[in-house]
């Protein structure tokens, strides 16, 4: 059974005929054609510059470019490919050609281009995913060399060995605090990517040439064991280092050596630094040179393009953009690897001593896998990489580790294409979805309708149909964006909706929540959820009533202070994250820069589980207190003042006034904010994933909404993501319904 | 001397204790820090005794600990400045200094000059400005008939209503955008406006119903006996009195669209159509991002809805009453 793709509530038709204003068919190509992609900005000046020459040399036709960032390209794409819309062709890193093709939202090419204009290509510019080509690439690109600050070292380093002697000999600590001013060598070797490298150093790769994982390998150890040596034996990196850190420290010229890819260093040019491009020194032990990702980056055809006009103008473009001509232009002016071969042996390219430094890195380096499963190994990598470089993991340990998610996340990922509906489940679920409709029918019937026919009086109908009439609009509105979404994932949790499955899902009853259920993960994620629910919305509520407790007394500049400390609430939540997320690095966050100045050793917020999460706390307080605040200010206030003076005259102090006064008449507006703040807590993503930066370390600081998150747009587990979505909601609503009507008869009882 | 808090004291130490080894702290630092606190909330009682026979000195007090607060609350706001007027695109650096050196309003020239930010910006207000007065039209009156009337329906309604926050929203995204899509309103600001309006909704009634529920029915009642129409009881009547539940619904609204980030960058794919929040994320690529014009962009994006909050600042505490589910 397929499931319905189509919705035909009259509803819906209603909406669609009252809002579809203006909006024309779509059967006559109006000569438009767009492109997304996620071009760096020089890149992207180049780009419009091509492609306003083809424009005007192609009257009629009109070309729109659209930059996303490459995450949000692959999720906007993925969205607007399934809804049968999105641009005519979409520029990319290869690797997104697996997941796009696995879900058929990209068009095969070898059928609609001559063999003869593919084999210009230098293989790593044609990039087939199974049996199909799928992209043309016209540049070759983000593959991880050595830059060198010429300042500080003279010539770059051969050997891995010459380049540690540099870097200690670089490496300065003048206050002894165990934070150099100067290091020898920065990068962000927290990242997989940036650690890939040295798995190839020693003669490791991350897969199989049939997508299997190979990472439980002695290289993996070995790679390990360097960067903890180069951290702790050495001590010539940061002990903490994002890819930020990383950059500003370089082009301070804080730095002696990065280690970074094409995209960065024209930047490091434009900051004054006089840069040397090397390849990544080679491993004595092995007499192997590491081995950085290359990635093909290119167009890709939408397969929402059927035969016509608009395809035909779509292939056009792709040719240009691919060709000789245009690749000649991005490696002369961007010193771009190029991918023809003709370009690849001109003159421009020969003599471009960058350009010549970044072929001679891409060429011992090993081109990115294109498979689907790579993403299961980056997530498979990233925890454990982060833990031992934490501590809470050994290097031996990890290879078994990184292959075992590894293979874990690939199993989660084709979860969809092995089970089958089968007849049983099905019939189970006809009988119970006949049952859930009669339901429904059932309480409408008797709590709507029979209510409305027994009204004998005209008055009462009047006030019901008065009543009803001005909850419709807010009724239809909140219908038509809640319930339809709501509904549409009541049915993807049913399913077997995954990145394989996506355009052809079925519904196969129960197993995606068996599947929540028997996950021991979900049972540690949701513990950790309601600590730090509760532990929030307590803070919250104990600042918030603390604070309205001391500005509600008669104090000058009440204003002023009630203005400052509603900041938090006012600035934009993501905004605020991002901040705070910079404030807590452990060497140029502010947080450890005060810590400091009273004299407490710096912590390194963000790379321990526990206090990452202390992190999203302070944050998380930081942004909530104002609003319980205010509520309870506003409570503060209708409190009549004769009930303090009848509690002094009984002899109560301050404190007994606060017990028994006070908090008595706080709590039944306060209820009511506690349980919204208990939901919106729960539910809030920014500011966990955006300080955790989705998670880290290892995965162990998701809270419920961040693990959906994670499930449906990073790893493509619709089905699975619905499913734990519907256990969220209905443990939310369980709650919130259960404290509310308990508080409320708490109250009744008390009067 | 009575040891008044001792039932308090011992609650927080108890539950402060593990929560801190949760976070990480040493246990040494966590019993340290539990019991610091047990004594801090012992100590309470006595001082609040002292200061209120020392009323000078509790003024000092209490605006000492709201003096630390506002510093608290501004400094990251500070430091987001600080950062916009850095030179170049360093974000980091080891001082502290609000005004840092060689400080520049580059970032913001270059955002008024080489980006199409005033277009994003009318974006914004078109969106934001139409969705807040669409949803306060929707919200003052379902918020109205919740608070007065008893209608079949209303209690699933009320609660129906709370239930919408409780689903995770980004699961939402994915059947929102096929549901514009068949309507066409991909990439339109009308099909923005519409979720945002939606999505505010339930927090906008609940605030409405919450007020209202304070105004007596008396009042109505007296006009509807004297002979005037429902609706002129509720145009003329009341909702000139819930005036601050509304322009707190408005503010929420209004905050609820200009900020939204996640569903504007899943609908708009026109770089002529984005709102200033999806404009802002542009500055931030793959692996680079302009601080300084992101750091100067999130301000103005912030300032309007500061402005806003400072300016009705009076009526926030008034107007923010939240009704329950009872009746």
């Amino acid at each position: 059974m397929t499931a319905p793709r189509r919705t035909s509530t009259p509803r819906l038709v209603l909406l669609c005929s009252l809002l579809a204003i203006g909006a024309c068919s779509t059967s006559e190509w109006d000569g438009r054609l767009t492109i997304w992609h996620q071009m760096r900005p020089e890149e992207r000046a180049l780009l419009e510059e091509v492609v306003g020459d083809y424009q005007a040399q192609h009257p009629g036709l009109e070309i729109d470019l659209l930059y996303k960032e490459t995450e949000e390209l692959r999720s906007a794409y993925q969205a607007a490919a399934i809804a049968s819309a999105g641009p005519e062709l979409i520029f990319g890193p290869a690797d997104q050609v697996g997941p796009f093709a696995s879900m058929q939202l990209i068009l095969p090419l070898e059928t609609l281009i001559e063999p003869a204009f593919v084999d210009r290509f230098d293989p790593k510019g044609a990039v087939w995913f199974a049996d199909h080509l799928y992209q043309l690439a016209p540049m070759v690109g983000n593959h991880l060399a050595l830059v060198v600050n010429r300042d500080l070292v003279p010539a770059a380093p051969h050997t891995m060995g010459e380049l540690i002697e540099i870097a200690r000999e670089l490496t300065i600590d003048h206050d002894g605090d165990g934070r150099p001013e100067r290091y020898g060598l920065v990068w962000n070797y927290f990242e997989p990517y940036f650690f890939v490298p040295f798995l190839g150093g020693f003669g490791g790769r991350v897969m199989d040439d049939r997508a299997r994982p190979t990472l439980d390998t002695p290289a993996t150890r070995k790679a390990l064991e360097l960067v903890l040596a180069l951290r702790d034996e050495h001590r010539v990196i940061p002990r903490e280092c994002d890819y930020n850190i990383a950059d500003t420290i370089f082009k301070e010229g804080r730095a002696g050596m990065i280690i970074n890819g094409p995209w960065s260093w024209a930047s490091y040019v434009d900051a004054g630094i006089e840069v040397e491009i090397a390849r990544i020194p080679l491993i004595e032990e092995s007499g192997l040179w590491p081995a950085p990702m290359v990635s093909a980056k290119g167009y890709s055809l939408n397969a929402n393009l059927d035969e016509g006009p608009r395809r035909a103008a779509a292939l056009g473009l792709l040719r240009h953009l691919t060709g000789e001509q245009v690749q000649a232009r991005f490696s002369s002016q961007l010193a771009v690897i190029p991918t023809n071969r003709r370009v690849m042996e001109s003159d421009a390219v020969r003599g471009d001593p960058m350009l010549q430094a970044s072929l001679a890195q891409a060429e011992v380096g090993a081109p990115m896998p294109v498979v689907p499963e790579m993403r299961a190994v980056w997530d498979g990598m990233r925890p454990v990489v982060q833990a031992v470089l934490g501590g809470a993991l050994s290097p031996e340990q990890a290879g078994a580790r990184m292959q075992a998610a590894a293979e874990r996340g690939i199993r989660e990922m084709h979860e969809g294409e092995r089970e089958d509906a089968s007849a049983r489940v099905l019939g189970g679920l006809v009988v119970a979805c006949a049952a859930a409709l009669g339901g429904a029918l059932y309480l409408l019937g008797t709590r709507f309708l029979r209510p409305l026919w027994r009204m004998r009086s005209g008055a009462e109908r009047e006030s019901v149909s008065f009543a009803l009439m001005m909850v419709a609009p807010a009724a239809l509105a909140m219908a038509a964006v809640v319930v339809y979404p709501f509904g549409y994932n009541v049915l993807i949790s049913l399913s077997n909706m995954s990145m394989s499955t996506i355009r052809d899902w079925q519904i196969v009853g129960l197993v995606q929540y068996f599947k929540v259920f028997a996950d021991p993960v979900f049972y540690q994620v949701l513990l950790r959820t309601v600590v730090w629910t509760l532990g929030n919305v307590a803070l919250h509520v104990f600042f918030g009533v603390s604070l309205a407790c001391v500005i509600h007394q008669d104090l000058i500049a009440r204003r002023f202070y009630k203005a400052l400390l509603i900041l938090p609430w006012a600035v934009p939540q993501y905004i605020t994250a991002l901040t705070w997320r910079g404030e807590f690095n452990a060497e140029y966050g502010a947080v450890n820069l005060l810590l400091g100045k009273v004299g407490i050793e710096p912590v390194a917020w963000l790379s321990g589980e526990g206090t990452t999460l202390a992190a999203c706390l302070i944050a998380n307080v930081w942004l909530g207190f104002p609003f319980m605040m205010m509520i309870a200010l506003g409570a503060l206030q209708s409190i009549p003042r004769d009930l303090y003076e009848a509690a002094t005259i009984d002899g109560a102090g301050p404190w007994e006034r606060l017990i028994h006064v006070t908090l008595p008449l706080l709590r039944p507006v306060m209820i009511p904010a506690i349980t919204l703040g208990i939901v919106w807590t729960f539910n809030n993503l920014n500011v966990v994933w955006l300080i955790s930066n989705g998670g880290e370390p290892s995965d162990q600081t998701h809270i419920l909404v961040t693990y959906v998150y994670k499930a449906a747009f990073n790893l493509y587990r619709y089905g699975y993501a619905a499913a734990l979505s519907m256990v969220i909601f209905a443990m939310l609503a369980l709650f919130s319904v259960t404290f509310l009507k308990r508080s409320q008869a708490a109250e009744e009882s008390v009067r | 001397m009575m040891v008044r808090a001792w039932r308090p004291a011992a609650i927080v130490a108890c539950l402060s204790f593990p929560f801190l080894l949760w976070l990480g702290a040493p246990p040494s630092g966590a019993a340290v820090a539990a019991l610091l606190l047990a004594c801090a909330l012992l100590a309470a009682p006595p001082v609040l005794d002292f200061l209120e026979r020392h009323p000078g000195l509790a003024r000092l007090v209490s605006h000492g600990v709201l003096l630390l607060f506002s510093a608290i609350a501004l400094f990251p706001v500070l430091r987001v400045v600080s950062i916009s007027l850095r030179p170049g695109d360093r974000l980091l650096s080891t001082s502290l200094e609000l005004i840092p050196e060689g400080w520049t309003f580059g970032a913001y020239r270059q955002l008024f000059t080489d980006q199409p930010f005033l277009i994003w910006m009318r974006n914004s207000a078109l969106v934001s400005v139409t969705a807040t007065l669409i949803g306060l039209a929707f919200a003052s009156t379902a918020g109205y008939a919740f608070s007065r009337y008893r209608f079949p329906g209303r209690r699933a309604g009320l609660l129906g209503v709370l239930t919408t926050q409780m689903f995770p929203a980004t699961m939402l995204l994915l059947p929102l955008f096929v549901l514009l899509a068949r309507l066409q309103l991909v990439d339109t600001l009308l099909g923005l406006g519409v979720i945002y309006v939606s999505t505010a909704l339930p927090f906008s009634i609940w605030l409405m119903k919450g007020y209202y529920d304070t105004i007596p029915a008396s009042l109505e009642e007296a006009a509807l006996i004297d002979g005037a129409s429902r609706i002129y009881a509720f145009w003329r009547i009341i909702l000139p009195l819930a005036a601050p539940a509304l322009v707190i619904t408005a503010l929420f609204s209004f905050m609820n669209a200009w900020t939204d980030y996640i569903v504007a960058a899943q609908i708009l794919q026109d770089e002529t159509m984005f709102t200033l929040p999806v404009g802002l994320k542009s500055f931030q690529s793959n692996m680079t991002t302009e601080w300084g014009l992101y750091a100067a962009a999130a301000l103005i994006v912030s300032v309007p809805v500061v402005a806003l909050f400072l300016f009705l600042n009076r009526w926030l505490v008034t107007g923010l009453t939240l009704g329950g589910v009872k009746d």
